[in-house]
Formats: C-alpha cells, structure tokens, sequence
C-alpha cells in the first residue's frame, strides 16, 4: 500500500488520535507499530502554544522550551489518512495536551501494568475535555498480568470505558485497539456526547 | 538534524516567520493537508529556501506535522510558513472536518472504523 495519494488526485481527509499515557508506557513504540512509516518526530515550541501566564511561569526559560512530539501515519483508504500522535511523557508538558488533543477522534490511554497509577492523569484529563477515550494495557514481557476487570477497579475507570490488551510492539496487535476506540468514538457521538 | 528536546535554539526559526509564531489567517491544525498548486510549482525557482522545500515535499499531499518534521522546524514555523504560501496561491490546504463539538463528523468516524476493520 502506498504511503501517499498519487499526484494529481484531491487531498486524501485527515484524521488523528492520540496515544497517551506515563513515562515508559510505550505510547512512542505504539505509534510505531500504528504507523505505516517510520514514525516521525517534531518539536513544539511554548511559544506554538496557546498558554496562560500561569503555564508559562511554571516552566523555566519560557521563550526556549520546546517540546518533542512522536507521530505516525496510516492510509485508512485511497482517500483518508490517520495520523497517530503520542503525547510527550514528562508531567510538565501537560499544558500541550490542549493542542495535541483538538478535533482528535479520541485517545488510547497506554497502561504499564507496574505502574497502574501513572495511567491517572491522563485518564482525567479526557475525561475532563470530554474526549473519547479508551484505556489499553500494554502487556510488556516481564510484567504482571492482572484480570482486566482488577485494573478497571485499579484505575476507578467507569463501565462505559473500554479496556483491552495489547502488545504495543506488534502492527497487528494495535489495529484492533485503534478499532475499539472508533467504535467507541463512534458511539458517543451518535449519543450526542 | 533534529534538535534535542530541550535544544535551546528556537530564534534562528521565528526568524523565517519574521517572529510571528501563528498563522495570520485560520489556524492549521498540525493533520491539516498540504499539496502543491501549479501556480506553487511554477514560482518554484523564485522562492526562498524553506518555501521551495516545502512546495517540493508537497508534490503529494502531506501533513503540516510531517512539514515540520522533514524541515526539521517547530510546527508552529511550519504552519506560518506554510499558512504564507497558501495565501500566495502557491499551496492548497485541506484542514480536518470536525463538528460544533471539536470531534471528527459521524461519517468520517464510520469511515475510518470501515477502513481500520479491514486492516485488523
């Protein structure tokens, strides 16, 4: 399949979604496996960004921090195509989140098992804008493996939210979460939410 | 070629927007589509640098994300840049449909949901 739309034929229609998640979760190695070629970085500077003052007097050197985005990219059909973008892992670039999440279709939360408790922020976070979201454990080797149901109790995560597997590494492992989180993106908006 | 996270060097870069860090129309969402007008490609050889680069890589349509990542610039520099030659008529953008509510319309949902079920 090829990674772009012959010359000549319209533009194809962007979508994106976001893959969020602690430090280590495994959101840049998800949007790899997601990605149909080498996932790229860029950079988002402050200054990119719509922050309030208070944003800006929390990190040092306002003018000159910039942030390092992961992104892939995947042809949905011969006129769509799929960004994937990851969410920078450290706490303090959470004033970007606003930027990473507008008028995505939603956002897969990555889980470490051995870390449940990083997944909270992120969770709170969409569901505080009120952006679809589903919840994914990223099943790495040496980690335990819990039912699913003890960490939807871990998390508090509510019924509605799906939560799944999966092993981030792995291209046909992913598709199926990205398909779980469109049924679910989908379905909140025929709800009218 | 891609700085480090917390590389310093940002100046260099606005200098190319004459400072200006948003586009001065519409925003660009960073998945919005860029591709080449033959106006773009025909006033190829008399445009700066990073303007030629850019109507170049969008011989096919690509992303203002994957602008900025092959110019190796911030993306806000890519969205003016990209923004300027589009006033020009030099660029032809697709931005993403989304509804009053900020989401993808339904359509697209069940679009991309057929296309990815295909894939699985």
């Amino acid at each position: 399949m090829s990674a772009y739309p012959r010359p000549g034929v319209d533009a194809p229609i962007p979508v994106k979604i976001v893959i969020a998640g602690g430090f280590g979760a495994g959101k840049t190695t998800f949007v790899g496996a997601a990605s149909e070629i080498a996932a790229l970085s860029t950079e988002a500077a402050m200054t990119d960004l719509s922050v309030g003052i208070d944003d800006l007097s929390a990190v040092r050197g306002k003018s000159t921090t910039t942030v390092a985005l992961d992104f892939g990219r995947r042809t949905i059909d011969e006129g769509m195509v799929l960004y994937v973008f990851g969410t920078p892992g450290q706490d303090r670039f959470w004033f970007m989140w606003d930027d990473i999440a507008r008028g995505a279709a939603g956002a897969i939360v990555l889980i470490d098992t051995r870390r449940i408790a990083d997944g909270f922020a992120a969770i709170d976070f969409f569901e505080d804008r009120r952006v679809p979201f589903i919840v994914a454990i990223n099943l790495f080797d040496d980690a335990p493996r819990h039912p699913l149901e003890s960490v939807r109790d871990a998390l508090s995560l509510g019924a509605d939210v799906p939560l799944v597997a999966c092993d981030a590494r792995d291209g046909r492992s992913v598709v199926p979460v990205m398909v779980t989180l469109v049924e679910h993106a989908l379905a909140r908006s025929m709800a009218g939410a | 070629m891609n700085p480090l996270p917390d590389d310093p060097r940002l100046v260099p870069f606005y200098a190319l927007t004459q400072g200006r860090t948003q586009p001065d129309g519409r925003e660009l969402p960073w998945e919005t589509m860029v591709v080449a007008t033959s106006e773009g490609r025909s006033a190829q050889p008399k445009l700066h640098f990073e303007q030629r680069a850019i109507v170049d890589l969008c011989g096919r349509s690509v992303s203002v994300a994957e602008i900025a990542a092959h110019l190796g610039v911030p993306l806000g520099v890519a969205a003016v840049l990209v923004s300027d030659l589009h006033t020009a008529g030099y660029l032809a953008v697709h931005r993403p449909s989304v509804t009053d509510s900020g989401r993808p319309r339904r359509e697209i949902l069940e679009r991309l949901l057929d296309g990815l079920k295909a894939q699985v």
